[in-house]
């Protein structure tokens, strides 16, 4: 991705204010630029809460994750709001972000697909990663906590969390682990039916295995032991995971055969685990299966012992394979995420479509609505009550029912002439086809959130 | 309906049914392959429907011939299809595995499609198949058959993943399979399964040859190929259940068992043997 700099050159001030989003990432710009501008969750929402008071703004969400920084406006008026917010924002953070160009700009429709690719996991560095999605759910439930989003805003998120979650669902861009740990626990699941009650051990107490172990922690594994030569990493260790039971080192070939994980990363020169230690475990786990893992360099675990029946060891050549093969797996999957989503985002356009209809809906409804009460109020003074309210409720029926077909019409094909049509057809006051929304979050259009229009 | 009309409804089943297997085996290979969302709603729906069609037409052949529907080689592999079935959609219902349908199905649309190629209209009529103890005992031989092409399945499906694991090259299998731990359960609980209901066939047929033989039938052919088969089963569940064995020589013998049961099913069956020459 390209970034681009003054995308909104040439005023724009005539055109009607559209959704606007600039952004910084991983592939435009360092680690070094990225955390300068990265937002903590409550400087975020003190951002947002500044931020949509401003006059150029109506509805603002940040997204600030520690790969990408991004800000999502509905501009009141657009040049400036985008002045504004670059500058207040990222400028005031980080100044060479401008002069370097590493920064991105996208309008409308762009920026509708952009959060939906990024909610998606398509836009991540590790692709398809699942974190994302939780993360735009995280930003969306902040900026309602701080009213800074609306209507469409609010809209726009919750498609984009929606068309997210149907990716994970209905493709494998997630699936397959892209990580180390998430390998080991690939091979785990393979092997073994309840993973959650395997008992692992680690062996060397670096940050491979605090890697593996955090990935275990996050699977539920609640049998976790380390064992290592030193203490000052082993203090580190429990500092992290205090639940993790000790091995001492020297009790290593006795214990093995208690775990069903093994994962060694140690720095020792010689194999720790002989093929003979191994066959003994094995012959004490009679018919349960081991996963040992060697994550060392050289090996930890005699290479030989790969050989022993329902022992299955992996090194770290084998973990790499299988990580290389899940993420082309991944990559072939992109043109079916891309599928869904533009089917999604095509639905969240004709909701926004929809939006400028609805002015003219309302004035149809208020004046079909004035009218019924003329003809009511002459009515009721010719009939008695119990007709009357028979007749009232006749003609609301009536009423909804006539202008039922012509709504839908409006809102699902109703492009500007259209409207214009239909104010010249019933006379209907001048009311500007803008977006009802509220910086609070209120709402003055029709219906609710969830409906399609 | 009459006889005429179940003559036609058979006809048509013998066609429709192993295209419907062929269906269900399709969406479940859409599921492993390309995990699509509507074959993991359709495959099974789509299987509980042919199983019910299944049901029928087996129940309208009954009524038909009035016999047991294992009369011919053609009904035989019909009744193991449906058993093949049955057995894989009850583990399905239980466990809510999907991943090995594709080959349960598989291997019951093969029997269906032999069953269609073989099919006659007309069964020979059997006085045996009137006896309710040579029902039973046909019925638990077929179950059996059924049950240990289940274990044979699930053995195969093993050692793959297991020796896709060894040898550290992970293929399509790789994470679609369910756990190799979970395989194993499943295929020993197909092999106890087929090994009662073989011992059932045994028992009942060695009563039933006993009151209309009355003679030599110990040294039918079939009978020894079948018995041996048995022992062999014994064995290998007893060596597992002594932890001898593991689940690699286990998978192993559910195919080397598998083997013996289609030797004694097809080549035994057709040239070897007069007493079992109804089937």
């Amino acid at each position: 991705m390209q970034p681009m700099l003054h995308p909104l050159s040439g005023d724009t001030s005539d055109q009607a204010p559209s959704l606007l989003m600039i952004g910084i990432d991983h592939r435009c710009a360092p680690l070094a630029l990225r955390e300068k501008v990265s937002f903590r969750a409550e400087d975020g929402e003190a951002l947002m809460r500044s931020l949509v008071t401003r006059p150029e703004v109506r509805e603002v969400v940040l997204l600030s994750t520690c790969n990408r920084t991004e800000l999502y406006l509905l501009p009141q008026e657009e040049a400036s709001a985008y002045r504004m917010a670059l500058s207040d924002v990222f400028l005031a953070r980080a100044p060479e972000i401008e002069s370097e160009g590493r920064f991105y700009v996208k309008r409308g429709s762009e920026a509708a697909q952009h959060l939906f690719e990024v909610a998606s996991g398509l836009q991540s560095m590790v692709l398809g990663e699942p974190e994302i999605l939780g993360q735009v759910k995280h930003a969306a439930a902040a900026s309602n906590s701080c009213r800074s989003s609306g209507t469409v805003l609010r809209q726009l998120l919750k498609r984009a969390i929606g068309a997210g979650g149907r990716v994970r669902r209905e493709t494998a861009l997630g699936s397959g682990s892209v990580s180390f740990g998430y390998a080991v626990i690939d091979l785990a699941r393979n092997i073994f039916s309840r993973l959650d009650s395997c008992k692992v051990l680690l062996i060397g107490a670096g940050e491979m295995s605090r890697q593996v172990a955090r990935s275990f922690k996050e699977k539920g594994i609640r049998d976790l032991a380390v064992c290592n030569r030193g203490g000052s990493r082993l203090e580190a260790f429990h500092a992290l995971f205090p639940d993790a039971q000790t091995v001492p080192y020297d009790d290593r070939q006795a214990r093995v055969a208690d775990f069903d994980v093994v994962v060694t990363s140690t720095g020792a020169e010689e194999p720790i685990f002989h093929h003979s230690d191994m066959r003994r475990a094995m012959q004490l786990r009679k018919s349960r299966p081991m996963l040992a893992v060697d994550l060392g360099v050289p090996r930890n675990i005699d290479p030989q012992a790969g050989d022993l029946e329902n022992l299955f060891l992996q090194d770290i050549d084998s973990l790499e394979a299988l990580i290389h093969q899940n993420l082309r797996r991944r990559r072939e999957e992109v043109p079916r995420a891309q599928e869904i989503l533009d089917r999604e985002l095509a639905r969240f356009q004709d909701w926004h479509r929809s939006l400028a209809a609805e002015p003219v809906i309302g004035s149809l409804q208020r004046w079909a609505e004035s009218l019924r009460q003329r003809e009511l109020a002459a009515a009721r003074k010719r009939w008695p009550e119990e007709v009357a309210a028979e007749v009232d409720a006749m003609t609301r029926s009536l009423v909804r029912k006539l202008l039922h077909h012509p709504s839908i019409e409006l809102r699902t094909g109703g492009d500007s002439e259209t409207l214009q049509w239909a104010r010249r057809l019933f006379r209907l006051e001048e009311t500007p086809p803008q977006v009802e929304t509220t910086k609070d979050g209120a709402r003055h259009d029709r219906g609710s959130d969830d409906g399609d229009g | 309906m009459t006889a005429q009309q179940l003559d036609v409804a058979l006809k048509i089943s013998a066609v429709f049914l192993p295209m419907l297997y062929l269906l269900v085996a399709v969406g479940y290979g859409f599921y492993f392959f390309a995990e699509h969302a509507l074959a993991q709603r359709a495959a099974p729906l789509l299987l509980r429907v042919t199983l019910a069609l299944h049901m029928t037409q087996l129940i309208m052949l009954g009524v038909r011939w009035q016999q047991f529907p294992a009369a011919t080689v053609s009904q035989a592999l019909s009744a193991t299809a449906f058993a093949i079935a049955v057995v894989y959609a009850l583990v399905e219902w239980q466990s809510n595995e999907l991943a090995t349908g594709l080959w349960m199905t598989t291997l019951a649309c093969f029997f269906e499609v032999l069953s269609s190629l073989l099919y006659t209209a007309k069964p020979p009529y059997q006085e045996i198949f009137h006896n309710p103890l040579f029902s039973a005992h046909a019925g638990f031989g077929l179950l059996g058959y059924a049950a240990f092409a289940v274990a044979a399945s699930y053995g195969f499906l093993f050692l793959r993943l297991y020796s896709e694991i060894k040898r550290r090259q992970f293929s399509v299998f790789f994470g679609k399979l369910p756990p190799l731990e979970v395989l194993e359960r499943m295929m020993v609980g197909a092999l106890l399964a087929g090994f009662i209901a073989l011992t059932g066939a045994l028992v009942s047929g060695a009563v039933w040859a006993n009151e209309v033989f009355a003679g030599n039938w110990l040294m039918d052919p079939k009978i020894l190929v079948t018995i041996v088969t048995w022992v062999f089963y014994g064995l290998s569940l007893g060596l597992r259940r002594l932890r001898r064995w593991q689940g690699r020589q286990t998978a192993i013998a559910s195919l080397a068992g598998f083997a013996a049961v289609l030797f004694s099913a097809v080549a035994v069956n057709f040239f070897f043997t007069d007493l079992h020459g109804f089937v």
